[in-house]
């Protein structure tokens, strides 16, 4: 009898060290994204710098490497965790935010008020921020059969958006020449270039307090992958819990978005890599989390270093997603069969 | 743990279903829903188990409204096996059952000792402490049917609604999940409320049978008493002949079929 309970507890530890290893990759992302550059500083100097001890470097350090890693890591995590949130509650890999339109209504905001409006600064992301919140939940409401919550419509109706709303944005940026294209590009495919230190306090604080109401919930997660009625049967309030998880996922993205442009394929990706490394056997809503801020991090470590343009971050996770997504068909027409 | 329905009238969107129906489930007995396609057993399990809310009428369990319990509460006293729950990937056994502690775990908390224990006599009980460590998506029908059960044993509820737990599964199966039942019911003493197809095994297997046609009660009561030739005409319009189980006495239904004879004549 304490055989099973052992290797149930073995599991645990396992998952405990993974996690822990995990935690020590995007940490060490996170380090070198302000070691290196185009000038390359040692970790300990690195620190000196941000503790004020030394200056030489501190504009690259504490003026752009800093918000520039702070927003990576961020944004990675709360897509990660969006992805996951949206993957496990609509049941299907498929459906991710940045997949069914709902960062697409962000960037196409934000491109709408910057071009057509002709607004700037902090007023841009609040914009497109509560039209990205309004477009997601126009497709959420749509996606009700007669009072009904549909999956599969929500999934195809958020496909139909998404390309409505990203050919909304190529069109908007095609008639605006005097645009400068790094920035267009930032709302094509998002970029973490030119992020400034103003944005990033109340940015991070906000996905820091829906990362805590997401931990509380946590345990519903585990749940709902077992469908709604052994969810509702084993005493979760299926319907507020549902309604909740698609808030706080949609706020998580469309914060983001107005942050760095709709970063490609974090959100797509980070559940099913977590699940694949992690499993089932407990919810990977934290570690998707982590699995999204590490592919974030890296992606924009090598589009920095590698090449010798110095390509957005989400050209990279863009390319990431693409196979992914190819596969993903062929294995569920071969599920079909 | 008493229940009953009162007046009950329920259905999809618009159209009823089940009209005006009252039923009081047999404390501590199985008891068996059967009728044909359509006629609401499904249905009256799903509002029992609060999957769906009455239009009108109510379910009491011990004289309060279902509905008036805490989500939690309610699911401390009733458990339910859908007739197809999802299957999903990448999950061991144990750590599937312990999901059915949930009604138990306070805000934030983790597992408990105690919560262990009911896991690991859940799984014991239902016979498959060896299959722990597997992953439920590469069991047999019948082995997935057991955890499920195990997960709503894990559960700890007096009452345990069960839709159609036999249906996918091959005819030993079949026997082995109603035994697991039975075993279930006369040693913890669980009301076990059940949809089942098989007239035969309902007969066998049922301490009391609810005759369900269009949504409402034909008959009810020991299936030595009600399972007749006009029920099974009433309830399923088939002619048929009722003999004694050879095993067991119980009544058992030889369907006769337009050309049952013709067949015969044939040889």
């Amino acid at each position: 009898m304490n055989k099973q309970l052992n290797s149930y507890k073995t599991r645990l530890h396992t998952y405990r060290i993974k996690r822990a290893i995990l935690i020590l990759l995007v940490a060490s992302a996170a380090i070198l994204a302000l070691c290196i550059g185009n000038t390359n500083y040692s970790p300990l100097y690195v620190i000196k710098v941000l503790l004020k001890i030394e200056s030489k470097g501190s504009f690259t350090i504490n003026t752009l490497r800093l918000p520039r890693m702070l927003a990576g890591l961020a944004a990675g995590f709360a897509l990660g965790m969006a992805g996951y949130i949206f993957q496990t509650l609509l049941r299907n890999p498929l459906a991710s935010p940045d997949v069914i339109g709902v960062s697409a209504g962000t960037s196409t905001a934000a491109v709408f008020s910057i071009l057509v409006l002709g607004f700037q600064g902090p007023f841009v992301s609040v914009i497109a921020i509560a039209i990205g919140l309004a477009i997601a939940f126009t497709i959420y409401f749509l996606s009700k059969v007669h009072g009904h919550f549909s999956h599969i419509k929500m999934i195809l109706i958020g496909i139909g958006f998404q390309a409505m709303l990203t050919a909304m944005t190529n069109y908007l940026l095609t008639r605006s020449a005097e645009f400068d294209v790094a920035s267009t590009l930032q709302w094509l495919s998002g970029s973490l270039n030119g992020i400034m230190m103003d944005n990033i306090p109340w940015y991070l604080f906000s996905i820091l307090t829906l990362f805590l109401i997401l931990l509380m919930l946590n345990p519903n997660l585990e749940l709902i992958i077992l469908g709604d009625e052994l969810s509702k049967s084993l005493g979760m309030q299926l319907n507020k819990v549902f309604n909740l998880f698609i808030i706080i996922g949609v706020l998580l993205v469309a914060l983001t978005t107005a942050i760095t442009g709709p970063i490609a394929s974090v959100a797509f990706l980070s559940g099913p890599i977590a699940v694949r490394i992690f499993h089932n056997n407990r919810s990977n809503l934290v570690t998707a989390g982590l699995i999204g801020s590490f592919i974030v991090l890296s992606a924009d470590l090598l589009a920095n270093n590698v090449f010798s343009v110095h390509y957005p971050v989400g050209v990279i996770t863009g390319i990431l997603g693409a196979p992914y997504l190819i596969l993903l068909l062929i294995t569920i027409s071969k599920g079909r069969k | 743990m008493n229940l009953e329905t009162k007046n009950l009238t329920t259905g999809y969107d618009k159209k009823v279903i089940i009209n005006d129906l009252d039923i009081s489930i047999q404390q501590g007995k199985i008891n068996i829903i059967i009728g044909s396609n359509g006629c609401g057993k499904s249905t009256l399990l799903k509002n029992i188990a609060r999957l769906q809310r009455p239009m009108s009428g109510s379910i009491m369990l011990d004289s309060r409204d279902i509905h008036s319990y805490e989500s939690k509460e309610f699911a401390r006293k009733l458990g339910l096996l859908p007739q197809s729950p999802v299957v999903p990937e990448g999950i061991s056994v144990f750590d599937l059952v312990t999901r059915g502690r949930f009604p138990y775990r306070k805000f934030m908390s983790n597992l408990k000792d105690e919560d262990y224990t009911a896991v690991n006599s859940a799984l014991s009980l239902v016979g498959i402490t060896e299959l722990a460590d597997r992953h439920i998506d590469e069991l047999s029908g019948g082995q997935r049917q057991r955890v499920w059960i195990a997960l709503a044993l894990a559960q700890e509820t007096d009452i345990l609604l069960l839709d159609e737990p036999t249906t996918y599964l091959d005819i030993q199966y079949q026997i082995e999940i109603l035994d697991l039942l039975f075993e279930l019911n006369r040693t913890k003493g669980t009301t076990v409320v059940m949809v089942l197809h098989d007239i035969n095994l309902s007969s066998r297997y049922g301490d009391y049978i609810f005759a369900l046609k269009e949504g409402k009660l034909v008959d009810h009561g020991d299936p030595k008493k009600i399972i007749t030739k006009d029920l099974m005409k009433e309830v399923y319009e088939l002619n048929c002949l009722i003999i004694p189980d050879p095993l067991t006495q119980d009544p058992m239904v030889i369907p006769i079929g337009k050309h049952s004879s013709t067949k015969q004549i044939k040889r």
